[in-house]
């Protein structure tokens, strides 16, 4: 258990990655959706009415804005640090162990941060002057019993996936993520084929915990993936 | 005395090149041995065998008397940093400094601090800006600052200074008199180090050529000098390891101890005979032939 601890020690280490920058992203895109409804605002739109709330809500900036850092930096954990893991002491089993439980604790701080904001922008009328920034669909619209699941398995999901592919380079270089991203690309045309034809059902009965089951077998597959790939990988 | 390193027939490949082939040689509790041989000989593969971080494709290894992979217990107790070690993003000397104490027990601060001031190493640079030295004195602190009961220093001398080598080897020499360990370290600045080493294991190819005390080591070969035919005519009985030639004048290495006989004969025919350095054994062993290591094997 200790060198589980000392591994998740080991990535909160680097405090401004962990802390600061998914913050630093998150006033970007703030900054970038404020500028964008100023935008609107001189264009003729007005702010509280239907169109301009609909318009405001429909903005992923933050989910994009995120993804791609969170995405990055579960490559980054296990691509740069795994070798320094190594050096350190960890075994790969506390590594993979103590990888994942930084993951959740990092998808718990975005989720907190995200939450707030969210609890703030609402107590305020949308800082006062109607600007929709996190009060969007992606997180929930408002609706912070949505915006906890969606934000920590979608970090989750963002992380672990990264986290797997750095895996797989790890293990195989260049070939393991072109092995997964054509994994991947196969079964998600496989299931397009099964599924396309009963497709306008399927949109019909869609539930939003589908997405929840989907995000958990991803993470899942990813982090046993990371495991499989870890377990035996050497480092040099 | 207790082996803290047991490597046993210890054979790896990777795809069809074998890099360790039937690797067998132990290293005391408490000593400096120096790991030496050409490039590629296998050395940096050695270590990490022993630190963990591989594995052997057959035989068994041993450190402080338990297999190193995948073993916490084990592997708390050993530092080895590779020469071409890989830091996480944005990592400055800070961060090293920061985390290494939560994996190592017996981290000392005072030595970190010492050895930081003394190489220089700039503490608001990104480490993967670094230059070769200054990542050599990165890799040395926590070589040295973690008392790892068994410490592997993979080239700590790259590109360093005269300065930063004095201060590695009088700090190592240091804290080992104070702090007794295993070391094992690899090295091509075989002249500087070997007053270091108490045994030497060079290895050429993936195989051990020599394990021994490092002063019977220097009784397993000498050098011959002189004119072509004298030397060849002395050389004829021994295995020649190395040969140089310039305009008449010829240098061999030959295996063997220098016996009165020897000595005798080299006088009667006018060549220079002397021992061979330690330097000039790795290097006779790092230039001989594919086919004289096979019948050495075969002998």
């Amino acid at each position: 258990m200790s060198a589980v601890v000392s591994t998740v020690r080991l990535h909160l280490n680097q405090r401004v990655g962990t802390f600061a920058v998914p913050l630093y992203i998150t006033a970007t895109v703030a900054a970038f959706s404020v500028l964008l409804s100023l935008l609107f605002w001189r264009s003729g739109s007005l702010p509280g009415t239907a169109g301009w709330i609909q318009g405001s809500q429909s903005n992923p900036g933050i989910a994009y804005g995120l993804v791609g850092f969170l995405v990055y930096f579960g490559v980054a954990s296990v691509a740069a640090t795994f070798p320094f893991a190594l050096t350190l002491g960890a075994t790969r089993r506390s590594f993979v162990a103590g990888t994942l439980l930084w993951y959740a604790i990092t998808a718990a701080y975005i989720t907190v941060v995200l939450a707030v904001l969210t609890a703030i922008e609402l107590a305020t009328d949308h800082w006062f002057a109607g600007f929709y920034i996190f009060d969007v669909y992606v997180l929930g619209a408002g609706d912070l019993l949505r915006l906890v699941p969606i934000v920590f398995l979608g970090v989750l999901t963002a992380l672990t996936v990264g986290g797997v592919f750095a895996a797989s380079w790890v293990r195989f270089a260049a070939r393991g993520p072109q092995l997964i991203a054509a994994g991947a690309v196969v079964v998600i045309v496989a299931a397009l084929i099964i599924v396309l034809p009963a497709v306008g059902t399927l949109v019909a009965a869609f539930q939003p915990w589908w997405l929840a089951v989907a995000a958990g077998v991803v993470i899942l597959a990813s982090s046993v993936g990371s495991w499989l790939l870890l377990r035996p990988a050497i480092v040099r | 005395m207790t082996n803290a390193i047991d490597i046993r027939s210890a054979t790896r490949t990777f795809g069809r090149t074998t890099a360790l082939d039937g690797v067998s040689f132990a290293v005391p509790e408490g000593s400096i041995c120096g790991l030496l041989g050409r490039n590629g000989a296998g050395k940096t593969t050695i270590m990490s065998i022993i630190a963990g971080q591989d594995r052997p494709t057959s035989g068994r290894v041993e450190v402080l008397g338990h297999g190193p992979f995948e073993n916490e217990s084990v592997l708390s107790r050993i530092s080895f940093v590779r020469d071409n070690q890989r830091y996480p993003d944005n990592y400055r000397l800070g961060h090293v400094l920061r985390i290494a104490p939560e994996f190592a027990p017996n981290w000392n601060a005072d030595v970190a601090a010492e050895l930081a001031e003394g190489f220089r190493i700039p503490t608001k640079t990104d480490i993967k800006k670094f230059s070769r030295g200054q990542l050599s004195s990165v890799a040395i602190i926590l070589g040295l600052a973690s008392r790892a009961a068994v410490t592997l220093l993979d080239e700590p001398y790259l590109g360093l200074d005269v300065t930063a080598r004095a201060l590695f080897h009088d700090m190592l020499l240091r804290d080992y008199t104070a702090h007794p360990r295993t070391v094992l370290l690899s090295t091509h600045l075989i002249e500087e180090s070997e007053k270091l080493f108490d045994r030497v294991v060079v290895v050429d190819r993936g195989r051990v050529r020599v394990d021994s005390d490092v002063d019977d080591a220097r009784d397993l070969a000498f050098t011959l000098s002189g004119t072509t035919a004298a030397v060849d005519e002395l050389a004829r009985r021994h295995t020649v390891l190395r040969s140089h030639t310039v305009s008449g004048l010829k240098s061999v290495t030959v295996l063997g101890a220098m016996d009165d006989a020897v000595r005798a004969d080299a006088d009667g025919l006018g060549a220079r005979i002397a021992p061979a350095s330690l330097q000039d054994l790795v290097a006779a062993f790092g230039e001989e032939s594919s086919e004289s290591i096979e019948e050495g094997a075969r002998a």
